[in-house]
C-alpha cells in the first residue's frame, strides 16, 4: 500500500494555487493519472520520485516512510524504490542499450536483467545507442532500465505521447504484460483513454492540483462492458492492424491473437462513459 | 643567421601544458559544482574566477607580483615554510598561469553542464546513482566537445601570454623567457629574423592546434 498526502504551493495554467493530493494506491496495482496539462500530474510523479520536495505531507510505501514533514524523514531519490519513465526517455546518448541497462542494474541478478530483455524485445538492438533507435525502441529502453532495479513503485510520465499508435500499441503491450509478471505499483501519466479503459485498475483524475475523480476500473467495467457481435473483420496492410467492426464500436489491435477471431463471434466492447 | 635558441619555444610548451593539465584537475570539479548547486553565494565565485577575462593583464600581474613578493607576508609564508619563490621563477609562471587561464576551462565546461536536459541527472538519481557517480559516468561524457574547448582555450591562451608573464617573471632566459618575451626582446634588440622565427613557429602551432581540436570536436559531436 502507497499512501500519499502531499501539499505543495504550485504554479497552475489558471495562477497560482496548491496541489493537494491524498490518496493510497493498493500495491501492485496500476493508476492512471489523467486531467488537463499543468495540472499537476507530472508534478506528483516527482514528488513520489523525490525530484521535488513538498511543503508538508508523507508518502508512506509499504509500512516505510519515504517522506513525512512530521519526522523530517525525507529519503533521497536513490534511497526510494522507484523506476521513473521520463516523458523524453532521459536515455543516456553515451550509453548503448546494453550499457544503460547495467549501469541501471544492481549487480548479480544477470538473470533478470536477460529475461528483462527478452520481455521488452530489446535483443537486436544491444549495442545501439539511443540516436540510433526509433522513439517506440526508446521508450521500451527507458521502461527496461526503470524496472531493473526491480522497483517497488514504478511512475511513467506520458510514455506514449510522441509515440504513434503503432508504437504506442507496442508498447502498451509491453509495459501491460511487465505488469501483470512483476506487479510493480504503477502510476501512469497518460491523455490516452484507451490505457485508462484496457490496463488500469483505477483512474485518477487531477484538474488543478485537486483529485477531482477517483474511479475504480472493475466498477466502470461492470457497467460499462459489453459484449457485442463482430459484424466485420480486417486486416489493415499499410498499419499491420487488425479492424473488428461491432454494432457500436471500431476496435483496432495489432495482436496477432485477433486473426483467430470470426464475424459473428462474440468480443467484449469497453465503452467509456 | 642566427641559430635559434628554442629554449623559449619549449618553455613556452611546457608552461601551457603544465597550466592546462592542472587547470583540467581543478577546472572540472570546479565547473561542475557550478554547475549543479544552489549555493547562494555562487555568482560571487563566478565573478571572481571571470576577473582576468576583464582586467587587463598587467593588473593582475601587479597585484600577484606584491602578492608573490617575498617582502609580502603570503610571498614570506611561501619562502620559509614550502621553500617556495613566485616571483621570476618558473613555478611562479606555472600559478599565475593558472589564475589568469582559469576562465579559459570553467566556462566551457560549466555551459556544456548547464545546457545538458535535467533529466539525465535526475534519471540518474532515480536509478540509484550518486551525484558523484552521475557525473562521470552520465554528465561529463556528454559534454567532451566542451571539455575539449575548454582545454584548448587554456592551452592557446597561456600559450599567447605576454603582459601577466612580464610582470611578475621577467626575462629569465630558460626560466620565464617564454616565447611571446622573446619575440618581444628580439624585436627590441632589432633581431628581426630571429623574431619572426618565433612568430611563425607560435602561428603554425597556435594554427595546427585549432585545426586538430576543429577537426576531433566534429567527430565527437556527430
Amino acid at each position: 500500500m502507497i499512501e500519499i498526502d502531499l501539499t505543495m504551493p504550485r504554479l497552475f495554467t489558471e495562477g497560482p494555487g496548491e496541489l493537494t493530493i491524498r490518496t493510497s494506491l493498493e500495491s501492485g496495482s496500476l493508476t492512471v493519472l489523467t486531467g488537463p496539462s499543468g495540472a499537476g500530474k507530472t508534478t506528483l510523479l516527482r514528488l513520489v520520485a523525490g525530484l521535488e520536495t513538498p511543503s508538508s505531507g508523507r508518502i508512506v510505501v509499504d509500512g516505510h516512510v519515504w517522506f513525512d514533514t512530521q519526522q523530517r524523514v525525507d529519503l533521497p531519490p536513490q534511497k526510494r524504490s522507484i523506476g521513473y519513465v521520463f516523458q523524453d526517455t532521459a536515455l543516456f546518448p553515451n550509453m548503448t542499450v546494453q550499457e544503460a541497462i547495467q549501469f541501471a542494474a544492481p549487480k548479480g541478478d544477470p538473470a533478470f536483467v536477460k529475461e528483462l530483455i527478452d520481455r521488452t524485445g530489446l535483443g537486436t538492438f544491444m549495442h545501439q545507442k539511443p540516436a540510433q533507435l526509433s522513439g517506440g525502441q526508446r521508450q521500451r529502453v527507458a521502461l527496461a532500465r526503470a524496472l531493473v532495479r526491480r522497483p517497488q513503485v514504478l511512475l511513467l510520465d506520458e510514455p506514449f505521447a510522441a509515440l504513434d499508435t503503432q508504437a504506442s500499441e507496442s508498447l502498451r503491450q509491453v509495459l501491460s504484460a511487465l505488469h501483470q509478471v512483476w506487479q510493480a505499483t504503477t502510476l501512469l501519466v497518460s491523455h490516452h483513454a484507451q490505457d485508462a479503459q484496457i490496463m488500469a485498475n483505477r483512474v485518477i483524475r487531477i484538474v488543478q492540483g485537486k483529485v477531482q475523480l477517483d474511479e475504480r476500473a472493475m466498477d466502470k467495467a461492470v457497467s460499462a462492458q459489453v459484449m457485442e457481435p463482430i459484424l466485420h473483420i480486417a486486416y489493415h496492410e499499410e498499419h499491420q492492424q487488425w479492424i473488428i467492426q461491432t454494432v457500436t464500436t471500431q476496435l483496432q489491435s495489432t495482436n496477432p491473437a485477433w486473426g483467430q477471431q470470426r464475424v459473428g463471434d462474440l468480443i467484449l466492447v469497453r465503452t467509456a462513459n | 643567421m642566427m641559430p635559434i635558441d628554442w629554449e623559449p619555444i619549449w618553455l613556452t610548451l611546457r608552461l601551457a601544458g603544465i597550466t592546462t593539465m592542472l587547470l583540467l584537475l581543478i577546472g572540472v570539479p570546479l565547473a561542475s559544482w557550478l554547475a549543479l548547486s544552489r549555493f547562494r553565494l555562487k555568482p560571487v565565485l563566478e565573478a571572481i574566477i571571470s576577473l582576468p577575462l576583464v582586467l587587463p593583464p598587467s593588473v593582475v600581474g601587479f597585484y600577484l607580483l606584491l602578492a608573490f613578493s617575498p617582502t609580502s607576508d603570503f610571498g614570506a609564508w611561501l619562502l620559509h615554510h614550502l621553500n617556495l619563490q613566485l616571483v621570476f621563477s618558473f613555478e611562479g609562471l606555472v600559478v599565475a598561469s593558472l589564475l589568469y587561464s582559469l576562465p579559459f576551462m570553467v566556462h566551457p565546461i560549466q555551459a556544456g553542464l548547464e545546457n545538458l536536459p535535467v533529466s539525465w541527472r535526475e534519471a540518474a538519481y532515480t536509478l540509484g546513482q550518486s551525484p558523484g557517480r552521475t557525473l562521470w559516468r552520465v554528465l561529463l561524457p556528454n559534454c567532451k566537445p566542451a571539455i575539449l574547448t575548454g582545454i584548448v582555450l587554456t592551452f592557446a591562451h597561456t600559450i599567447g601570454e605576454f603582459g601577466l608573464v612580464l610582470m611578475i617573471g621577467g626575462n629569465l632566459p630558460g626560466q620565464t623567457r617564454v616565447a611571446s618575451i622573446a619575440i618581444y626582446d628580439e624585436v627590441e634588440l632589432l633581431h628581426f629574423q630571429t623574431a619572426h622565427t618565433y612568430a611563425a613557429l607560435l602561428l603554425v602551432l597556435s594554427f595546427a592546434i585549432l585545426l586538430l581540436v576543429y577537426f576531433v570536436n566534429k567527430r565527437v559531436t556527430v
